[in-house]
């Protein structure tokens, strides 16, 4: 640890407000700039944000929706950066930082401008993966490489050829925006979520599309092979072909008007071309880390940061969102490995933002900044975005309801399935109906769910969700959550409006049975069973439903003959 | 003109339409009491619906028996002294009105002003809850005075005030509603808690349009079946998301209004980018509630055929109440419903008077008219009303879950005195409000029943109700209306204004102490002259006339039925777009019994019930509490339907019965919070607040249910 940096708690070596340096202007470290702007208005904190981007901030969740022309780009929008500026916010946008000493406390920009800082934040994010085929040599750019300018943040030596993107900011959506609005033939390299999400999107406005991918469904990382089955079918029944099992190897060229190299068709291991107008890669991303390993901060797939979002090495510098690993301080097992990584959504960045600006906020005003909650760790839920199309799952959904029960490492010695000192069994539901596209798994232990899928189960699906975020337990009988979705779903105890017990008159309590009772005692006109039961004496909406109860009702031989 | 027999329920704020014909006076031929049991004793009157656009002619339960409240058997007719062993005594009204001013007068020298407080009700009259603020302000001298309308209105009035520049809970004449095609019910169970307002929902209903959004399927979510709506069940406290993901839909599906946006409007680029972070993957994630609906829902409001949204306690009820309120107006804003003919915002007030009582000087922060204590012209205006120098009028007090937490705290509040308020029922944390009773050198509690709340008391004294009493209220539409006395109070009960006045003139006060229900109506007419809340145009006598009153009613005008047609009451006229985001956290990990309590109402009884649990018919039909609880939870957790279960938390417990039903969801339980005693929902909740409106937290409280008698066992899973 480096000598010279200020002790955790003392924000600020210097009389005036708190430095803050934010590095990243994306969706999360917008976030955390509205967050922070409070502290900014009451002059506890200066912030100055340096975002290598000339864009404003924007909503990298909905790019795939704005590349298929289905969001306007207002709706990307996630920050009045105007306003920012006004409250005192310095942003200065298509500024990269090159290099940061942490001695001195002070990052250096592209144009070759220190700003000093007594808390730096990382919010730099991730960049699309691009992978080794034949064709598109040193179009990776190294995980470790610094950029010298902003325009080259997240570019290879070599920038990827005509017709070939990687969906992952503005400039992407617009080539992808255009071949879908060109009804262009698209191949999607990847059949992950994002992967799924563009094809899916695209060919419903109408492109054609193909999905290429190695494994054996789509989705693979977050679904089983049930859903992942019901996925690539309802894929196919939108119009999206996917391709399993195919290995891309190299990427296949024609030649442009320029002489340019212009993609024609994705070669496959299998010998298969798959020919297209445009190729988009959708292979993952990679956390930028660069600057922080530059300046020795611990690095594994992201920064490291302990639970307070504060780097393993220096108390003055913070990680969140896609750039941030979060791990317990020294957690890293024997072989060194921490293990884990940046969830790559935007939810948790978001609450990552939150929670870290109310801590610097509390901190610069001397305040205690451990009455701030952490940014909890919730296990990532991942839903596709698709219309007509109901995936959602979270955690490991790959056991089998059939699977032998674990040996229980923690417990060795006792017979397996056992509950033992609150060691529970796996448990795991499944409910298949292949033929209306419905499936959903639970897989729990102490009825609590470790992991879940759900297609073509809207209600079903949220609410697992919600089990499965809040970590709350299931019921014993798992089927009323799939009887969510069926057409009684909430009302099994009033779909007879003649029950005995089902109520006609809200305003005076006034069931069926009493009204029934009263005709047949000779209350032979609403305004009679309005006198003897009060029924229909409120808002008068019931009284259709009265007389449809007196005209089904027998009225009852007067037990008295009238004198 | 009105018949002098022509008076309103006694309840809540639809304020049904009644005649009340006294028995004596219909010489034995009065209308036979519908449904009445047989051999029901001879009440003091007899009610019958009145046709009124509000109710036209029907009444529900509560109201059909309301003159039951006229002769309850622990009806308080003599002023009551604490004895030293805890028992009550009559004492004569001079015996006690001399010990009060003693006992007040002695704190103020000793403690300060502050050290007395007043806590109100939003059930007295207008008159009354003006007179009180007055009361407050320049005989007590204390800046402490707050009311139940903040468990209530207070989420509402911050949101409406805040956008609109002015807080009328309806603000079009009820029957409006009628003719929508879509009614968009956020958090109300108007089906129980004033279901004659059903019929204003018929429309929507045969249209399809009912959409009801509450996480249980409570009778009003029940009202869509058929055909007739949609039922959003979210998970409790997830109601802003659902607005937003809506206002979200809308905005991005290009139906929001934008021609009315730039005309009428400011601020919506901020709510558009703030609703740009809830796409529906998002809110379905969070909610519960699925896209399709959403998506369904969020068409079905702009299709323009003639679109209500409607807020109530169900949303308004959180520490994030103000936010949801405003999150609901900013997509009735965005669909350029408000102020439109045929289409609008209101939120459902709750209480009698809950609307009149919170313009006219209860609220810790005003002065009559709806004026801010604090605006140097307005305390001018209504001192020269009073009387009085502006500069005794004192400044902002503190909102009702501060203020109940300084009795009895050193520096806090030594004496108190309660209208029309059963705070050891519905308050938060009930507990510790008793604890703060207890603790007082005076607790002075004016009412018509021994109350939970009186029964603390040292001093009980006997007041007019209802059918006793002479006065105005305001309705849920902002119309003003009168309430008339068909029956002399009994034995020396007397209103709150005489006993105001007594005390007055023993504290040595300035100004006018009218008792003259009449007077003090000009007189508030007069200090409410030039404010948002004016009703300088109103008296007695024109009411009397039956004209329909919606206020604001200037001297020389006819009154305002719909608002906001031209402009908002913001100085520019429009409206202000407030971004609004969610900053409360759920609750993770509910295992074993651990639900989410959720609190409100039943169709038989109303607030803390200290009223319907005195009536025999409506406590015969829900004699105790019940939790509902979903099967699939029972189940898990060994409860049948009827058994005796606990429903506990770190600060209190409460025995119910288990009431097992599929409306609710999996992971929340429902209390009534009509009970007292260990039946008291309030035992749990806690003292929370919003931080615009002071709204305290009555929807989203974690507690563990139990079976009363399960054993401590543990159960292998």
């Amino acid at each position: 640890m480096n000598a010279h940096v200020s002790p955790a708690g003392a924000a600020s070596s210097h009389a005036g407000p708190t430095r803050v340096v934010l590095i990243g202007y994306g969706p999360v470290g917008a976030r955390f700039v509205e967050e922070l702007l409070p502290s900014v208005a009451s002059g506890a904190v200066a912030l100055t944000v340096l975002g290598a981007e000339a864009h404003d901030a924007y909503n990298r969740v909905l790019v795939g929706e704005y590349a298929v022309g289905r969001a306007a780009r207002e709706r990307l929008d996630v920050i009045d950066t105007a306003a920012a500026r006004a409250a005192g916010v310095d942003v200065r946008l298509g500024e990269a930082v090159v290099g940061i000493d942490r001695s001195r406390q002070v990052v250096r920009t592209h144009h070759d401008t220190r700003v000093p800082y007594d808390r730096l934040v990382f919010a730099t994010g991730a960049r699309a993966n691009v992978p080794t085929l034949a064709g598109l040599e040193r179009t990776t750019r190294h995980r470790l490489a610094r950029a010298a300018t902003a325009a080259e943040l997240d570019r290879g030596e070599r920038a990827l050829p005509t017709g070939v993107v990687a969906l992952r900011d503005l400039d992407d959506a617009e080539t992808v925006r255009a071949a879908v609005a060109g009804r262009k033939r698209i191949v999607v390299l990847g059949a992950g979520v994002l992967g799924m999400e563009a094809a899916l999107a695209a060919s419903e406005q109408g492109a054609e599309v193909v999905v290429v991918h190695h494994g054996d469904v789509p989705m693979e990382r977050n679904l089983d092979h049930g859903a992942g089955r019901l996925l690539a079918r309802a894929a196919r029944a939108g119009g999206t072909e996917t391709l399993p099992h195919s290995r891309a190897e190299e990427v296949l060229f024609r030649h442009g008007e320029r002489g340019e190299r212009v993609f024609e068709a994705l070669q496959c291991a299998d010998g298969k071309q798959v020919p297209g107008d445009l190729l988009v890669l959708s292979c993952g991303v990679a956390p930028r880390i660069e600057l922080a390993a530059s300046c020795d901060l611990a690095i594994e797939r992201g920064v490291l940061v302990d639970e307070e979002l504060r780097s393993w090495t220096d108390p003055a510098v913070f990680a969140i969102g896609d750039c941030a690993q979060v791990a317990a301080r020294g957690s890293a097992g024997p072989d060194g490995r921490v293990g884990g990584g940046p969830a790559g959504l935007i939810g948790p960045g978001w609450r990552q933002a939150d929670a870290l600006a109310a801590r610097l906020g509390a901190e610069a005003i001397g305040g205690d900044p451990a009455g701030v909650p952490f940014a909890e760790e919730r296990p990532a839920v991942v839903m596709l975005k698709a219309e007509g199309v109901d995936v959602v799952s979270g955690g490991d959904v790959s056991a089998d309801p059939f699977d032998e029960p674990e040996a229980s490492g923690a417990e060795p010695g006792h017979a397996a399935g056992c509950a033992v000192h609150g060691v529970s069994a796996r448990e795991v539901t499944v409910w298949a109906d292949p033929a209306h596209g419905a499936y959903a798994k639970m897989v729990t232990r102490g009825g609590v769910l470790e992991g879940f899928v759900a297609v073509g189960m809207p209600r079903t699906g949220a609410e697992l969700t919600l089990l499965f975020e809040r970590g709350n337990e299931l019921p014993a009988d798992r089927s009323v959550l799939l009887r969510l979705d069926s057409d009684d779903a909430g009302v099994v105890s009033t779909t007879d409006p003649f029950a005995p017990d089902a109520t006609v008159c809200w305003c005076n309590g006034v069931s069926v049975e009493r009204i029934t009772d009263a005709a047949a005692a000779g209350d032979r006109t609403v305004e009679c069973v309005g006198r003897s039961t009060r029924a229909g004496t409120g808002c008068g909406s019931c009284k259709g439903r009265i007389t449809e109860l007196i005209a089904r009702t027998p009225e009852a031989a007067p037990a008295v003959p009238v004198a | 003109m009105t018949d002098s027999r022509d008076s309103h329920c006694p309840y809540c704020a639809l304020q049904c339409a009644m005649t009340l014909t006294p028995t004596d006076a219909a010489g034995g031929t009065a209308p036979i009491d519908i449904a009445a049991p047989a051999g029901a004793r001879r009440l003091p009157l007899t009610v019958a619906g009145r046709d009124f656009p509000t109710n036209r002619g029907g009444l529900c339960k509560k109201g059909w028996t309301s003159a039951e409240l006229l002769d309850v058997d622990d009806r308080v007719t003599r002023p009551l002294v604490r004895q030293a062993d805890g028992s009550f005594a009559p004492a004569s009204w001079d015996e006690v009105l001399d010990r009060i001013a003693d006992t007040v007068r002695d704190s103020r020298s000793r403690f300060g002003a502050d050290s007395v407080g007043v806590f109100g009700g939003g059930g007295l009259t207008n008159e009354k809850a003006y007179q009180l603020g007055k009361f407050a302000r320049i005989a007590l001298g204390t800046s402490r005075i707050d009311y139940n309308g903040r468990f209530c209105m207070s989420s509402a009035a911050a949101a409406g005030n805040r956008a609109f520049g002015l807080d009328r809970g309806l603000p079009f004449p009820v029957e409006d509603l009628d003719g929508a095609s879509t009614i968009l019910m956020l958090g109300s169970n108007v089906a129980a808690t004033m279901p004659p307002f059903i019929g204003h929902l018929q429309g929507a209903r045969g249209d399809g349009g009912l959409i009801v959004v509450d996480p249980r399927r409570s009778e009003t979510a029940k009202l869509t079946d058929e055909g007739q709506g949609v039922h959003l069940a979210p998970a409790p406290g997830t109601d802003l998301i659902v607005l937003l993901g809506l206002t979200h839909i809308v905005i991005t599906e290009g139906l929001a209004d934008l021609d009315y946006l730039a005309t009428r409007t400011t601020g919506f680029d901020a709510v558009r980018r703030s609703a740009n972070a809830w796409w529906p993957e998002r809110v379905q994630q969070v909610t519960g509630v699925p896209i399709a609906q959403l998506r369904e829902v969020a068409r079905r409001l702009a299709d323009g055929r003639g679109t209500y949204i409607l807020t109530g306690r169900g949303v308004e009820q959180h520490v994030d109440g103000t936010d949801t309120a405003t999150a609901a107006i900013n997509l009735a804003l965005v669909l350029g419903l408000v102020g439109k003919p045929g289409s609008g915002y209101g939120t459902l007030t709750g209480q009698g008077n809950g609307q009149g009582g919170r313009e006219h000087g209860q609220k810790s922060d005003q002065l009559p008219g709806y004026r801010m204590i604090t605006d140097p012209a307005a305390r001018a205006h209504v001192a020269g009303v009073w009387g009085v120098d502006p500069s005794i009028i004192p400044g902002p007090g503190v909102p009702a879950v501060a203020l109940l937490d300084e009795l009895g705290r050193p520096g806090g509040i030594r004496c108190l005195f309660v209208h029309g308020s059963n705070v050891v029922v519905s308050a938060p944390d009930v507990d510790a409000v008793r604890a703060g009773l207890r603790s007082l050198e005076l607790l002075v509690v004016s009412d018509f029943v021994l109350s939970e709340t009186a029964r603390l008391a040292d001093i009980v004294l006997p007041v007019t109700q209802w059918a006793e009493e002479e006065g105005t209220m305001t309705s849920l539409e902002g119309r003003v209306i009168r309430r008339r006395r068909a029956i002399d109070p009994p034995g020396e009960a007397r209103s709150e204004l005489w006993i105001m006045r007594e005390l007055a003139e023993r504290l040595g006060a300035p100004g006018t102490w009218s008792i003259e229900p009449a007077d003090v109506f000009d007189e508030l007419a007069r200090a409410s002259a030039g404010g948002k809340a004016d009703y300088s145009g109103l008296s007695h006598a024109l009411l009397d006339t039956g004209i329909a009153a919606h206020w604001p009613f200037p001297a020389g005008s006819e009154g305002t039925p719909r608002m906001f047609g031209e402009r908002f009451a913001h100085p520019d006229g429009l409206a202000r777009m407030v971004a609004v985001s969610p900053r409360v956290r759920e609750p993770l990990g509910q295992h074993g019994g651990e639900l989410t309590l959720v609190t409100g109402r039943l169709l038989e009884h109303y607030q803390s019930g200290a009223q319907t649990r005195r009536v025999p018919e409506l406590l015969g039909a829900r004699p105790h509490v019940t939790a509902q609880l979903h099967p699939a939870t029972a189940s898990r957790l060994g409860i049948a339907e009827g058994d005796p279960i606990e429903v506990a938390n770190t600060r209190g417990l409460v025995r119910a019965r288990a009431e097992v039903t599929t409306g609710i969801r999996l992971d929340t339980v429902f209390l009534p919070f009509h009970f007292a005693g260990e039946q008291c929902a309030n035992l749990l909740t806690e003292r929370a607040v919003d931080p615009v409106s002071s709204m305290p937290e009555f929807k989203r409280t974690l507690v563990t249910v139990t079976r009363a008698d399960a054993t401590q066992e543990v159960v292998p899973a």
